[in-house]
């Protein structure tokens, strides 16, 4: 019965629920509790799609007569039958199958990923014009105070007209902003952009980013997953949209989103952006976050969490508890 | 942490000095342009050389005499390739790898238009209420 209540919801998780959460709105007004929503449904779709093929894959080891766990896999063949132990089987090797793929696919990501930012890193290092030159004219006075910290060492201008803006995550992270971006726009502008770029990478965001790419990388067909792995991208990006709106206001974040997103694209790169820059944009003139959105959003994690654990883990555990040691 | 920071720097230095140079120059002509401006031992700048033919920067040519060094690629070169890595990496949809994070996405035309629009909005709200905005720096 659990087995079957497992698969309930983990298809459920997988399927409708993300479909449903990737086209709501609300999560513009809360991105922080909708990212940590994301996650709880993903780390609940997971864990539930195992318990159900681990829990139908108990059957095939049963207490024997003498009350202990058959000694080998084949060993219920006479007691069940070929045909459902053949998919009691399948069911087992499926759900090995999707933990390795899992496993596979964030380590393959988390390879490719950090050797394509060390080379991109190195050769910003390398390309990059020092901080001294440009540093103290590119950040405003008040601003160069209140981010010291950061400020000097992970700066890195690089010599291209087209105004643009990105950061290296890691633990030897960069920001990169071109020559251009910093020309054509205002203190205050830049101010944005860079506040933004710390932002992300203070808040590790690209750890999280990776988690979803390497789900999304695991199950290919799922369409479902690409939706989860959009609709992450576009809440981090508004969670430091709002940190440099704290730190710049809402006009000169615009203003530069707009002179990075619709100026002339560098020869060679694509545009590559969608219509979630204009979301980005519209919302700064909207409504605020809501707080209350927020919590019930952090309530719907949790409860996604905790309320499948505690409604069909428990009694599970209780059955294998009995199993092993009765 | 420093002596890597010092590294690095002397990376930039030869590759500046590479860049500028007419013609392939051996371990000699870059050490005499360097040492000029600072203190530096000549092994140290063969080191340095040795990593970035590591790093594929320079090759390396064989001469009768002495090895000549010259860069692989052009200054222009390596940013307008950091420029296609860093805003390519979102339309390779086959490997979505978040190696680094865009500060925003480039738009077409279509979208552009939308951008500016918005934007107008925002700021002709702005206007009408001034103090609606954040703080202002400076």
């Amino acid at each position: 019965m659990s087995a079957l209540a497992f698969t309930i919801v983990a298809v459920l998780l997988v399927g409708p629920v993300p479909a449903l959460l990737a086209r709501a709105t609300w999560p513009m007004r809360a991105p922080r509790a909708a990212v940590v929503l994301w996650q709880a449904i993903a780390v609940a779709a997971v864990l539930s799609a195992f318990s159900a093929g681990i829990a139908i894959a108990s059957r095939l080891l049963v207490p024997g007569p003498d009350g202990r766990p058959t000694a080998t896999i084949a060993g219920e063949i006479a007691q069940l039958g070929w045909p459902l132990w053949l998919t009691y089987l399948a069911v087992l090797a499926l759900t090995l199958l999707i933990g390795a793929r899992l496993v596979i696919a964030a380590l393959r990501v988390a390879i490719t990923t950090r050797r394509r930012r060390a080379h991109h890193r190195m050769l910003v290092d390398l390309l990059g014009i020092s901080h001294d030159s440009v540093g103290a004219r590119a950040c405003p006075p008040a601003a160069q105070r209140r981010r010291h910290h950061w400020w000097p060492n992970d700066l890195r201008v690089l010599e291209v007209a087209q105004p643009l803006a990105y950061c290296l995550p890691g633990v030897r992270s960069r920001v990169v902003v071109s020559k251009g971006a910093l020309n054509t726009l205002s203190d205050t502008e830049v101010t944005a952009i860079l506040t933004h770029e710390f932002a992300h990478l203070r808040a590790r965001h690209d750890l999280v980013l990776e988690a979803f790419t390497a789900a999304h990388a695991a199950f290919p067909r799922l369409v479902r997953s690409a939706s989860a792995l959009d609709a992450v991208r576009l809440l981090i990006e508004l969670l430091a949209d709002d940190a440099a709106v704290r730190a710049a206001g809402p006009t000169p974040l615009a203003r530069a989103l707009v002179a990075c997103a619709a100026g002339p694209t560098p020869s060679g790169a694509l545009a590559a952006g969608g219509p979630t820059t204009v979301l980005r944009v519209r919302r700064l003139s909207g409504r605020p976050n809501s707080l209350t959105l927020s919590v019930a959003a952090y309530l719907a994690a949790a409860a996604v969490l905790v309320l499948p654990t505690v409604a069909l883990a428990v009694p599970w555990l209780t059955e294998l508890h009995r199993l092993f040691l009765a | 942490m420093a002596k890597l920071t010092h590294l690095g720097e002397l990376e930039r230095a030869v590759m500046d000095h590479l860049w500028s140079a007419p013609e392939p120059q051996t371990v000699r002509q870059v050490h005499d342009a360097l040492s000029a401006r600072r203190d530096l031992a000549y092994t140290t700048v063969m080191t340095v050389l040795q990593r970035l033919a590591k790093k594929n920067l320079v090759l390396q040519h064989r001469d009768d005499r002495a090895h000549r060094y010259a860069p692989v690629h052009g200054r222009d070169e390596l940013v307008a390739g950091l420029m296609v890595d860093a805003l390519d990496q979102v339309a390779d949809s086959g490997g979505r790898h978040a190696a680094l994070v865009n500060f925003v996405e480039r738009v077409g035309a279509d979208e552009a238009d939308a951008l500016r629009q918005a934007l107008a909005e925002l700021e002709a709200k702005h206007r009408i209420f001034p103090t609606a905005g954040g703080p202002t720096a400076n």
